[in-house]
């Protein structure tokens, strides 16, 4: 395999990997952003602790799930160490308190501002809460591409949960790690470059796309 | 006022050198360095050495860059490659111990017994072929990854690309975590193998094939070219004591209250025979 091919190869791993570390994450962040998204002891208290969450050091995470996933830990069972579906739950996790907080500021706004017009209008419930994620779609987006972009750059997790096998769970950042450990500067920077234009490139498109859908 | 409070106390304060040496992972995690820094400094007082532990390749690269004064290595290659573009100068001999061939107690490929490095590679792949065995490689260019590859070629194979080749590209004692984890074979340099036996992460890993001068491990300190005034000084000097006789009877007893035995052997006994190894070393692995 030539170096190209291989970059190639890396960086299609990056975008499947973490891409569907984020899906799978906004899956249950939307939802938990909508209901923490009303004023309530417990849940400005739940929010509070995702806010304090959102800065987690990787490797505690990766450290944590090692344990889980290890053969003698609790998760063994599943063989999921050293795969790369393991480092689609550890990211996923990861990126849950980021994309929840966030989207969870824009919706508050749409539910003051929206859902009460909306029911005092005559919608039912589930009407008023379409309402209110319509509404607030471009501020939800922009979550989950931000969560995108800390799942793509993460280190920690990637590495002590995929193992940076060549072929197998070699992601862009567990290449950067491996090239400046191998005192190859240039290739890390290469590297480096393609992974910055990734969540560029995914940030714009969704702002593009929000524009063409725009109200 | 404030700047000749700040001159006065640059002056006053015991002007302290610090001597920054890059070297790699697994002999800085074994502690050896810090032993022979402390003793250096009860000598020297006003010197303070600061190790900086990364992988082989990248512990060289700081010295190209001048961001060291000195390097402590184990790869003869790739210090070969750096002695000739003139980056580091006045190699010493300091240490050496033996890789060891590490593997699940059960031996699937049974390498147990074998006649040399070589023919447990051999071994190894055929039971991989047979979907029997894992290998698990640095595959990160390091001193021990280099000579793992040379085995593979003095054993006329290349397990690159084969299914059951894991190339881990970490270190050393994440690979051996991930060896143990897979039920896997992977070369080790043997003090970190015994550090991390020692801590209780590897349950399932023993060493499967050791000795013979094929797995012999080379550890050298040079001095960086570009590295001047009293910070080289005391590199030079820092590298003459560990090679010197109270240097070396450091590294002759070093490991012994932890683990049982010695992690290194004294270089300075065997120079000559080691000289000749090095080179051979340098030169065979391509």
């Amino acid at each position: 395999m030539s170096i190209v091919e291989e970059v190639l190869e890396i960086t299609l791993r990056s975008l499947a990997v973490s891409g569907t570390a984020t899906l799978l994450a906004s899956t249950w962040s939307v939802p938990l952003a909508y209901i923490l998204a009303k004023p309530g002891r417990l849940r400005g208290l739940i929010a509070s602790i995702l806010e304090a969450l959102v800065g987690i050091p990787t490797v505690l995470l990766g450290l944590a799930l090692y344990m889980l996933f290890s053969r003698s830990g609790v998760l063994g069972f599943l063989h999921l160490l050293y795969t790369a579906k393991a480092i689609v739950v550890g990211q996923a996790i990861l990126v849950t308190p980021l994309i929840t907080v966030t989207a969870c500021r824009v919706l508050k706004s749409a539910r003051e501002s929206f859902e009460e017009m909306a029911l005092a209008l005559g919608a039912d419930d589930l009407q008023a809460m379409a309402i209110a994620l319509r509404e607030s779609l471009p501020g939800v987006a922009s979550s989950v591409v931000m969560g995108f972009s800390r799942a793509v750059g993460e280190l920690g997790i990637a590495l002590m949960l995929g193992g940076n096998i060549r072929g197998a769970t070699r992601v862009l950042t567990t290449a950067i790690a491996l090239s400046v450990s191998m005192g190859e500067y240039d290739l890390a920077l290469y590297l480096g470059a393609i992974l910055v234009a990734i969540s560029v490139l995914v940030s714009v498109t969704v702002k593009l796309l929000e524009e063409v859908q725009g109200p | 006022m404030i700047a000749l409070g700040l001159t006065a106390y640059w002056m006053f304060t015991p002007h302290v050198v610090r001597v920054r040496i890059s070297t790699t992972t697994s002999l800085y995690q074994t502690g050896l360095l810090d032993r022979l820094a402390e003793r250096f400094e009860e000598k020297h007082h006003h010197v303070t050495f600061e190790f900086i532990a990364v992988g082989t390749g990248r512990a060289l690269k700081l010295a190209e860059r001048g961001d060291v004064c000195a390097v402590f290595v184990h790869a003869p290659r790739l210090e070969e490659a750096y002695v000739e573009r003139g980056v580091i100068v006045g190699g010493r001999i300091f240490a050496y111990n033996y890789f060891v061939i590490v593997g699940p107690s059960s031996d699937p490929a049974g390498i147990r017994g074998s006649e040399s490095a070589a023919e447990a590679f051999r071994r190894i792949y055929r039971a991989g072929e047979g979907g029997r065995a894992l290998f698990v490689s640095r595959g990160d260019n390091s001193g021990t990854h280099v000579r793992e590859l040379s085995i593979w070629r003095l054993a006329g194979l290349d397990p690159q690309g084969r299914p059951w080749y894991k190339e881990a590209g970490q270190g050393m004692a994440e690979t051996l975590v991930m060896a143990d984890e897979m039920m896997a074979y992977t070369l080790s340099d043997i003090s970190t193998f015994l550090s991390l036996k020692e801590k209780g992460r590897l349950t399932n890993l023993e060493v499967l094939y050791s000795g013979g001068e094929e797995l012999i491990n080379i550890y050298s300190a040079y001095v960086v070219e570009s590295c001047g005034g009293a910070e080289r000084m005391y590199a030079e000097e820092f590298i003459e004591f560990a090679a010197g006789p109270e240097g070396q009877e450091i590294v002759a007893s070093y490991g012994e209250e932890e683990f049982g035995r010695p992690l290194f052997s004294p270089a300075a006994s065997r120079l000559q025979e080691l000289k000749a190894l090095w080179e051979k070393l340098a030169g065979a692995q391509g």
